[in-house]
């Protein structure tokens, strides 16, 4: 009991938290103690940390403000926009002209990751995320006594890469990650809780850097995305970059190969200034150097302004028209549309959404501050014991999935908006006689070749015995968690031969290199992991205990007394090890217990499922009685 | 589980049949995912959470089958002994082709011509021969008669949906060339 007794004492118990790692600003929020979500405010009452991080040439890191006063002195050290470059390839043509870093070129046998090269040291935009997030659990543990399990959100068009590596850069950052969570679920969450309100919404969220659009189904307590649509390369830092060109011209810097790093970032942060003062006047200005070095003022009217970004907004619409199609949603039959992202604050973009969907915007929430607010409350209730009858969100998959077939194809095995969790198999045979081997090669993307999709992952099969070709059966399953990660099982059918990979993507950096990092990052090395490796498996191992004996108080009639003995045995073995010091004993009696409990929670989903129809059942007769009465009230009203 | 035992009607409590009421499978779909929501789980044993998901990925792929009318009627062939797929379907009919070749024709011609209103009067043909289809496709699965007697039905519903995915296309298209409101 007294293990238990630890777990559940409310004032040991570590607060869970919600990030919003955004592009240009990041933000953590939590529940407060009367159930209502608030972000985290440093001492001068801001709530946003630039996510921009300053590499000190002593080896000392500077996060948010004080990074982005360092970035125009030095520009290179320091790393803005890296969400930008996260899960991205070194060979990626995409992010090259991103910022003025000194980007790696790919070693020869290294990960395929971009690499900023720092004070001659090699940083992934992984481990630029890690410090961001490090610096707001900082944040938060200024408020809180702990901090516990967090949530971060995504856009929801990161592909697998993207949120393989921010999942990883939350490992780094010490932070014990339950769920990634879509930004767009995440504001409508906030949206959702707040006003109790069902029905159709689409979330437009234009980021720093990130455009997504979202179409939700409210219906009785259930979220589901029915599409979702986006662009990873399109936000308000375009905004500001169309601003800037305009300046730039101004200044005499007409060839963008000609422009100094430092007047760059000068130039783009001044331009940063001009598009917020746009908000609320009719002209804005800076005084800036010209190219003979002469000082004098640069302005730009709004009328000028919303006519260099009509292109940008023209792209958000396509995106959204797309969306609406996907879901089969027509614009009038929305409820709502939900502004998300410091962009939208933009007087244009609110009147060309009002526009696009036939009707104004919610923004009673701080469009910078709903998602991390709906982060909290989803971190909140996953961190639970106890089942309330809380929001459940139903999200899809963003880009279809499939793999690579003859002539470079792509087979499509979950096409994108699928609802996940999901899973589907496809089936293929050899196309050669004596084919001892299969290529799979994973794919994610809406074209039809392979080359035009992004490469996932590719895995061999081997060993198949000679046989005439068409004769071997090659079983493809995908499988996509509730976070939105891909397993690929694929599986020889004569011969039984199988292979299972979670796809480890080409484009982010193994399992080995992140726990290299981990320990680097600690400052005792291996000790101290092994420490931490004990502590997680005694907190999980203790857990697992609570879990199983509530299961076994909940539906005594689903297990007999055999098998409740051999439940109770390893139970015991696993309670006498998390005393002990041997983490890797914890962890074979987690494994044993699970495998004794396996049954008994199969049995448990039958009864869950059996119950869950039954319900429904009883809604069809209410609906039906609802229906009657109408009827009757109709004729009485006559 | 391997495709040819997968019960999709089974696997969301559903009679097995054609003229499925649609709104009845979305909520059952939506009251089973409650049901299983891996969130539901989170304080419980990992093989609870793991059963829900292999569940919950179930229920979605039997949803999938059963809302989209030629991937349902392809399951109830198959639950029926009947296998389904180009190879094992008879051959279309001649006079069917004919008709197919000129529709595809006419629809080619209106999407080099950028022709919206034509190609929507085409759609709109294709879905009023694939709601009768579908009509006539569920009394005969429901008649009791030789399923597999039904299928050239099959074959005509899936030439429809090809249709209405390429009428799809071209609208997708459309929007590309015309981002401003």
């Amino acid at each position: 009991m007294t293990a238990l007794f630890e777990i559940f004492d409310p004032k040991a118990a570590p607060k869970p938290i919600g990030i919003d790692l955004g592009t240009t600003n990041s933000l953590v929020a939590w529940v407060d103690a009367n159930g209502k979500p608030m972000v985290a405010r440093d001492c001068d009452d801001v709530s946003l940390v630039p996510s921009v991080v300053h590499y000190r040439a002593d080896g000392g890191v500077v996060v948010g403000r004080g990074a982005q006063l360092l970035a125009s002195e030095h520009p290179r050290e320091t790393i803005v926009s890296a969400k930008r470059y996260v899960g991205r390839g070194a060979d990626d043509d995409a992010v090259k002209g991103l910022g003025p870093y000194d980007l790696l070129p790919r070693a020869d046998d290294g990960p395929n990751v971009v690499r900023f090269k720092v004070h001659g040291r090699a940083v992934t935009p992984m481990e630029v995320s890690a410090e961001i997030l490090r610096s707001l659990k900082r944040l938060a543990e200024d408020e809180l006594r702990a901090v516990g399990g967090v949530v971060i959100t995504v856009p929801a068009y990161f592909d697998e890469a993207q949120r393989q590596a921010t999942k990883d850069a939350g490992r780094l950052a010490g932070l014990d990650v339950l769920r990634l969570l879509n930004e767009p679920t995440a504001a409508a969450l906030a949206y959702g809780l707040d006003k109790r309100a069902s029905g159709t919404f689409a979330v437009y969220d234009l980021g720093g850097g990130t455009f997504d659009v979202s179409i939700l189904h409210l219906d009785d307590g259930v979220f589901q995305v029915k599409s979702t649509g986006g662009d990873t390369a399109l936000g308000g830092d375009d905004m500001d970059r169309a601003i800037a060109e305009e300046l730039f011209v101004a200044m005499g810097f007409a060839d963008a190969s000609a422009r100094p790093a430092a007047i760059v970032r000068l130039v783009l942060d001044e331009s940063r200034k001009i598009k917020h003062a746009l908000t609320t006047s009719d002209v804005a200005g800076a005084d800036l150097p010209h190219a003979g070095g002469a000082v004098s003022r640069v302005e730009i009217s709004r009328e000028r302004f919303d006519a260099l970004i009509a292109p940008l907004l023209a792209r958000t619409g396509v995106t959204c028209r797309r969306a609406l199609k996907d879901a089969g949603v027509k614009p009038e039959q929305l409820d709502g549309v939900i502004l998300v992202g410091g962009a939208t604050r933009v007087p244009a973009v609110r009147a060309y959404v009002a526009k696009l969907f036939g009707r104004e915007p919610l923004a009673d929430i701080d469009p910078e501050e709903v998602v991390a607010l709906g982060a909290a409350v989803q971190a909140n209730q996953l961190a639970g014991s106890v089942v309330t009858d809380e929001v459940l969100l139903l999200d899809v998959i963003p880009l279809s999935l499939g793999i690579e077939v003859g002539g470079g194809v792509v087979d499509k095995i979950l096409p994108r908006n699928t609802a996940t969790p999901a899973s589907a198999r496809a089936t293929y045979t050899t196309q050669e006689d004596n084919q001892t081997g299969f290529v799979v090669h994973v794919v994610q993307g809406e074209r039809e070749l392979a080359a035009d999709c992004r490469s996932l992952a590719t895995f061999t099969l081997g060993g198949i015995p000679p046989m005439p070709a068409g004769l071997a059966r090659l079983e493809i399953t995908f499988r996509v968690d509730e976070n939105g990660m891909l397993g690929v099982h694929a599986v020889e059918a004569t011969t039984g031969l199988e292979q299972t990979v979670t796809v480890e993507p080409s484009f982010g950096l193994d399992d080995d290199t992140v726990e290299q990092m981990l320990i680097d990052a600690l400052d005792h090395g291996e000790d101290d992991l092994d420490a931490r490796k004990l502590a997680e498996q005694r907190v999980e191992g203790r857990r697992i205990l609570a879990a199983t004996r509530r299961a076994m108080a909940d539906s005594p009639d689903l297990l007999d007394a055999s098998e409740r003995a051999a439940v109770e045995a390893v139970a015991a073995k696993l309670e006498k090890a998390i005393e002990g010091t041997d983490a890797a004993r914890i962890t074979l009696y987690i494994d044993d217990l699970d495998a004794a409990t396996k049954p008994f929670a199969a049995r448990r989903m039958n009864e869950a499922v059996a119950a869950a129809l039954r319900g429904r059942d009883v809604t069809s007769v209410e609906v039906e009685v609802a229906h009657a009465k109408g009827i009757e009230n109709a004729h009485a009203d006559g | 589980m391997t495709m040819s035992g997968f019960d999709p009607f089974a696997q969301l409590g559903l009679e097995r049949r054609f003229d499925l009421d649609l709104e009845v499978v979305e909520r059952t779909h939506r009251e089973l995912s409650r049901a299983l929501h891996p969130d539901k789980f989170s304080g419980g044993t990992p093989a609870e959470r793991r059963a829900a998901i292999e569940r919950a990925s179930a229920v979605n792929e039997a949803w999938r089958t059963v809302r989209d009318p030629v991937s349902r009627a392809e399951a109830l062939f198959r639950l029926a002994g009947v296998p389904v797929g180009e190879v094992n379907e008879p051959k279309t009919a001649p006079a069917f082709l004919m008709e197919i070749m000129e529709m595809r024709e006419e629809l080619a011609e209106a999407r080099g011509a950028r022709d919206l209103a034509r190609v929507e009067k085409l759609a709109a043909g294709v879905r009023a021969r694939e709601a009768r289809v579908t009509a006539s496709l569920a009394s005969a699965l429901a008649s009791g008669a030789e399923p597999a007697a039904a299928l050239p039905m099959l074959g005509e519903l899936r030439f429809y949906k090809r249709f209405l995915e390429e009428v799809s296309a071209i609208e997708d298209e459309a929007m590309e060339h015309d981002g401003a409101v």
